[in-house]
C-alpha cells in the first residue's frame, strides 16, 4: 500500500447561514465521539442514514457511526483517493459505490494494522460491535456493503431491516397494499429491538422511544417549516447550504439538539427574509437541485453559481422529510412506536403519489419536480451524475425528459462526476457547462 | 401449441438462438400475449398461468448502445442498457407487457424508464424483499398475490390454483430437464459444450415452456446419441457472474483451450436447479423457491452461525459443483456497476481459492470490444493452470 501525499487543507467554503457553518464542527465532534464512545467501551453500530432506526438506536444508546458520512468527510477533505485504492486492490470494482468502497478501503486496512490508518481523517472510523444494512427499493450497498466488510471482521453480526415502499403503479393504488407492508416493516423493526437487546445486552425502553418518535415527527415538521422558508425572494438559504443543514436530518434525527438545531435554522431564516438578506444580493436565476448527491470535494461549485447570479432555493437531494400533519392520516395516533414509525416512512415515499395520479402520464418523482419549480419561482434545474451510485442518480434523464412532456420545457444542465471519487471530477470542464447553462437562463429569460 | 420449427434440437436450438424472439414474434401473429421480463427473479410461472408467453430480455453484446442512452444513464449495469438499447430499437415490437423484478439497483431503479418509455399496455414491477426471514417471506407472498391480482386484472381472466399448479408443474418440468443436461457436462471430455449448452438456456428464455420442454427433450435425446464430445481439452471450467445472455465470452474461453463444464450464472444452474414445490396455496411454494432456494447476491441471507458456515450458507453451492463437474479453475466474470455480484467478489474468490481451485477474476463490459483483452486475459489463465 502506497502512501498518498497528505492533501492540502482547503479553505472554508463560504456559507449564506450561520447554521450551516455550525456542522463542520459538529460532524468533527461527532466522528471523534465514537472513536472516544469505543475506547469507553459504549456498543457502537455502523449505520446507514434514512432506515427508520434513528429513534430505535438512541432509545438503546447505540452510538451511531454513519459510515456514508465517515466516506463524505474523507471525500470532502480529499482523502479519500488512498482508501478508495486500498478497496480497488481487494478486488471491489471501482465502479461500485465510493462511500462503499471508501469505507471498506478504511475498514481493510484499520483491521490490518490493528489501528486507525496513518492520519485518518478527523481521528478514523471506529471499529463496530454490529453493523445495521437495510433492503430498499433502492441502494444495493445497504446490503451489500456491511455483508463485504465481514470479509475483514467476520466477528461483527449484522442486522439487515427491510424497509420496502409501494412503487407507483397505474393499475392500483398503494392504499390497496400498504397494510402488509406496513405489517412486514413492523416485524423487521421487532426484529432489530430483539438484535439491538440480545448484542448490548439492554432491554429496549419502550417509553423512552415512543418519545423520541414524537419528536422525531416534531423535528420533520419543523424541518419542512424552515425549508419551506426558503421560497422567499431572495432566498436566505441555498442548496449548498442545504448540504451541511442536512447532517441532523440525516445523522442526528430522534435528539432534541436536532431538534433545536432546526429551531435555530428556523429563527435565523426569519430574520434574513425580514431584513431581505438573500444567499446573494442580486438574485437573477433561482434554480433546483433536482437529483444527485452533490461532489463533496466540490461544494464551492454552489458558490461558483452564486458568483453568477444563481441561487437554489430548493433541492429534492437530502430533503429526507415532509411535514407530517400533511399525511393523509394522522400519525398521532398510530401509538405504537414501531407501528408509528413504519407508517411514516410509508406515506413519505408515497406522498407524491396522488398529485401524480391527478396529471395523466406523470410520475410522483416528476410532480414533486412541479411542485417545487412553481413553488420556489425556478427557472432551471441542475442535477449531477455521480457514477458510482445508482441509487439516487438513475432514472434523472427519465424525469427530465418526462417533466417536459407532461409539464413544459424548462433549462436543465446535468453534470457528471461522483460523491467521493475525485479524479472523476474536473474543476475546469464543470465550470464551462456552469458557464453555458447560465446563458442558456439568461437566453431564456430575454425571450 | 404448434411447433413451426423443426429438424432436431440443436438445430433448433441455433435458429431460435440467431433470431432471438422469432418465435415469440410469430406467438404474437397467433394471437398470443407475450409479456416480456428481466431477470431470473420473475416468476415466470404465473404469467403461464394467466395464459400468456413469459419472454426474457435479452441484450446483445455485438450491438453498440446508442439510442438507451437518450433515456438512461450510462452508469446503469451495460447488460441492462443494452436490454433497454435492443427493446427500444425495436427488437421486442411484440410485447404486450413488461415485469421487472426487484432484483438490483441496475434493474429496480430503471423501472420507471423502460415504463414510461416503453409505454407497453401492462407493465408491473414485484417488490420482492432482500431478507429470507418469515417476515420477508410472509411479505413476498403478498407481494406475488398483487402482482397475481393485477396479471389476472389485464389478462381479463382470474389465475386459479389449478392453472398455477399446472403452470410450477411445466416449469418444474422444464427445470428438471435443464438439469438433466447439466449432468451430461460431467464426462470428460464433456458431452455438450459450454457454448452448446448456453445457447439452449438462451432460447429457452424466449420459448412457451411446452415449446421450451420439447426443445430440451429433444437436445437431450441428441446428445446423448453423439455421445462424448471428440477433443481433450486440458482444463474444465466453471464461470461465475450475474447474466450471460451470449455465447461469446463462453465461446472465447472455449477457443482458447478450455471445456466450460460448470457455472453459477443466468441463464445456468443458480436459476435451474431449485425446484418449486407443489404446495396447497401455490404462491406459497413460489415464494419459497424465489426468495430462499435461488442463492444470489441480490438476495440478503441472513448469517447463522459462525462466519464460515454463512460463507457455506452463500457459496457453498459453488464449492459442490466445482467438485461435482471436476472443475480446475474458476472464471469469476463481472459486469461493471454490478453492486450485488461486485461487492462479494473478495468473498467469492478467497472461499473457492482456500478450497484449492484458482480463481480468474474479470470484470467486463457486456460488449465484443473487450473480447480482445479478455483473451489474453484467459489464455494467461489456462496457462497457469495446465502447468
Amino acid at each position: 500500500m502506497t502512501e498518498e501525499k497528505k492533501p492540502e487543507e482547503r479553505k472554508k467554503r463560504r456559507t449564506a447561514t450561520e447554521a450551516a457553518s455550525k456542522i463542520g464542527p459538529m460532524v468533527r465532534a461527532s466522528i471523534g465521539g465514537t472513536v472516544q464512545a469505543r475506547e469507553e467501551g459504549k456498543p457502537l453500530a455502523y449505520t446507514f442514514i434514512c432506515c427508520c432506526y434513528d429513534e430505535i438506536i438512541r432509545a438503546m444508546d447505540v452510538v451511531p457511526v454513519w459510515t456514508e458520512n465517515y466516506a463524505g468527510v474523507c471525500g470532502a477533505k480529499r482523502d479519500a483517493q488512498r482508501f478508495l485504492e486500498r478497496a480497488e486492490s481487494e478486488n471491489f470494482s471501482r465502479s461500485l459505490c465510493t462511500y462503499a468502497l471508501c469505507g471498506l478501503g478504511f475498514d481493510a486496512w484499520r483491521e490490518e494494522l490493528g489501528e486507525m490508518p496513518p492520519e485518518s481523517p478527523w481521528g478514523g472510523q471506529a471499529r463496530p460491535d454490529m453493523m445495521l444494512g437495510s433492503g430498499q427499493l433502492l441502494c444495493d450497498p445497504r446490503n451489500k456493503w456491511y455483508q463485504a466488510a465481514q470479509h475483514y471482521m467476520p466477528d461483527v453480526p449484522i442486522y439487515d431491516v427491510g424497509l420496502p415502499w409501494p412503487a407507483y403503479e397505474n393499475d392500483y393504488d398503494y392504499r390497496e397494499v400498504q397494510d402488509y407492508y406496513v405489517k412486514y416493516i413492523v416485524e423487521e423493526l421487532k426484529g432489530l429491538v430483539k438484535f439491538l437487546e440480545k448484542h448490548t445486552g439492554k432491554k429496549m425502553d419502550w417509553e423512552r422511544l415512543s418519545e423520541l418518535v414524537e419528536l422525531t415527527d416534531r423535528t420533520w415538521d419543523l424541518i419542512w417549516e424552515a425549508y419551506e422558508l426558503r421560497r422567499a425572494v431572495p432566498t436566505p438559504m441555498g442548496t449548498g447550504d442545504a448540504m451541511n443543514t442536512m447532517v441532523p436530518m440525516v445523522f442526528m434525527m430522534g435528539t432534541q439538539e436536532a431538534y433545536d438545531y432546526y429551531k435555530d435554522l428556523y429563527d435565523e431564516l426569519k430574520v434574513k427574509i425580514a431584513n431581505k438578506e438573500g444567499v446573494i444580493p442580486d438574485e437573477k436565476y433561482r434554480l433546483i437541485w433536482g437529483g444527485g448527491l452533490p461532489s463533496w470535494f466540490a461544494l464551492t461549485d454552489f458558490n461558483y453559481f452564486n458568483s453568477k447570479g444563481a441561487v437554489f432555493p430548493v433541492e429534492t437531494t437530502y430533503r429526507m422529510i415532509e411535514a407530517t400533519y400533511n399525511f393523509d392520516m394522522d400519525l398521532s395516533k398510530i401509538t405504537d412506536p414501531l407501528e408509528h414509525i413504519a407508517w411514516r416512512w410509508v406515506k413519505f415515499w408515497t406522498y407524491w403519489h396522488d398529485r401524480a395520479r391527478k396529471r395523466p402520464g406523470s410520475h410522483p418523482d416528476v410532480e414533486r419536480l412541479i411542485k417545487y419549480i412553481e413553488d420556489y419561482k425556478i427557472d432551471g434545474i441542475v442535477m449531477h451524475e455521480a457514477f458510482s451510485c445508482r441509487s439516487w442518480h438513475v432514472g434523472l434523464i427519465w424525469q427530465l425528459n418526462l417533466l417536459k412532456k407532461v409539464y413544459r420545457d424548462i433549462p436543465s444542465l446535468i453534470l457528471e462526476s461522483d460523491i467521493v471519487d475525485i479524479s472523476s471530477y474536473n474543476e475546469a470542464d464543470t465550470r464551462a457547462r456552469i458557464d453555458a447553462f447560465i446563458d442558456t437562463l439568461e437566453a431564456v429569460k430575454s425571450r | 401449441m404448434p411447433r413451426k420449427v423443426t429438424g432436431g434440437g440443436l438445430t433448433t436450438v441455433d435458429k431460435y438462438y440467431q433470431d432471438y424472439g422469432c418465435r415469440a414474434r410469430e406467438l404474437k401473429k397467433q394471437g398470443k400475449q407475450i409479456i416480456g421480463y428481466l431477470c431470473a427473479f420473475t416468476p415466470a410461472e404465473l404469467i403461464t398461468a394467466a395464459g400468456m408467453v413469459p419472454f426474457r430480455i435479452k441484450g446483445d453484446v455485438n450491438e453498440p448502445i446508442t439510442k438507451a442512452d437518450t433515456e438512461m444513464e450510462t452508469i446503469v449495469c451495460p447488460l441492462v442498457r443494452s436490454c433497454f438499447d435492443m427493446a427500444l430499437k425495436g427488437k421486442y415490437e411484440f410485447l404486450d407487457g413488461i415485469v421487472i423484478p426487484h432484483a438490483c439497483d441496475s434493474i429496480c431503479r430503471t423501472y420507471d424508464v423502460w415504463k414510461y418509455s416503453l409505454n407497453l399496455p401492462y407493465a408491473h414491477f414485484i417488490n420482492m424483499p432482500h431478507g429470507t426471514g418469515d417476515a420477508s417471506l410472509e411479505f413476498y407472498q403478498e407481494v406475488l398475490n398483487t402482482f397475481k391480482t393485477s396479471l389476472s386484472k389485464f389478462a381479463g381472466k382470474e389465475i386459479s390454483d389449478g392453472a398455477l399448479t399446472e403452470a410450477i408443474k411445466l416449469h418444474n418440468q422444464n427445470r428438471a430437464r435443464v438439469k438433466e443436461l447439466y449432468q451430461l457436462r460431467k464426462a470428460s471430455p464433456p458431452q455438450i459444450s459450454g457454448e452448446e449448452l448456453t445457447k439452449v438456456l438462451i432460447t429457452a428464455m424466449s420459448l412457451p415452456v411446452e415449446e421450451s420442454i420439447e426443445m430440451l427433450g429433444e437436445v437431450i435425446a441428441e446428445v446423448k446419441g453423439r455421445g462424448a464430445l471428440s477433443a481433450q481439452k486440458p482444463a474444465r471450467i466453471m464461470v461465475i457472474g450475474a447474466q450471460v445472455d451470449d455465447i461469446a465470452f463462453i465461446k472465447l474461453i472455449e477457443d482458447s483451450g478450455a471445456w466450460v463444464v460448470a457455472d453459477d450464472l443466468c441463464p445456468g444452474a443458480r436459476e435451474f436447479m431449485a425446484q418449486v414445490d407443489v404446495t396447497p396455496d401455490p404462491i406459497a411454494g413460489l415464494a419459497e423457491r424465489y426468495l430462499r432456494k435461488i442463492k444470489c447476491g441480490r438476495t440478503y441471507r441472513e448469517m447463522e452461525g459462525n462466519y464460515q458456515e454463512y460463507l457455506e450458507d452463500r457459496f457453498g453451492h459453488m464449492g459442490r459443483m466445482v467438485d461435482d463437474f471436476g472443475v480446475d479453475g474458476v472464471v469469476l466474470y463481472i459486469y461493471k456497476y454490478c453492486d450485488p455480484f461486485g461487492f462479494e467478489v473478495p468473498q467469492i474468490k478467497s472461499y473457492i481459492e482456500a478450497k484449492g481451485t484458482p480463481v480468474l477474476y474479470l470484470e467486463d463490459e457486456y460488449s465484443m470490444s473487450t473480447i480482445g483483452r479478455l483473451r489474453t486475459r484467459i489464455q494467461a489463465f489456462l496457462e497457469l493452470l495446465v502447468k
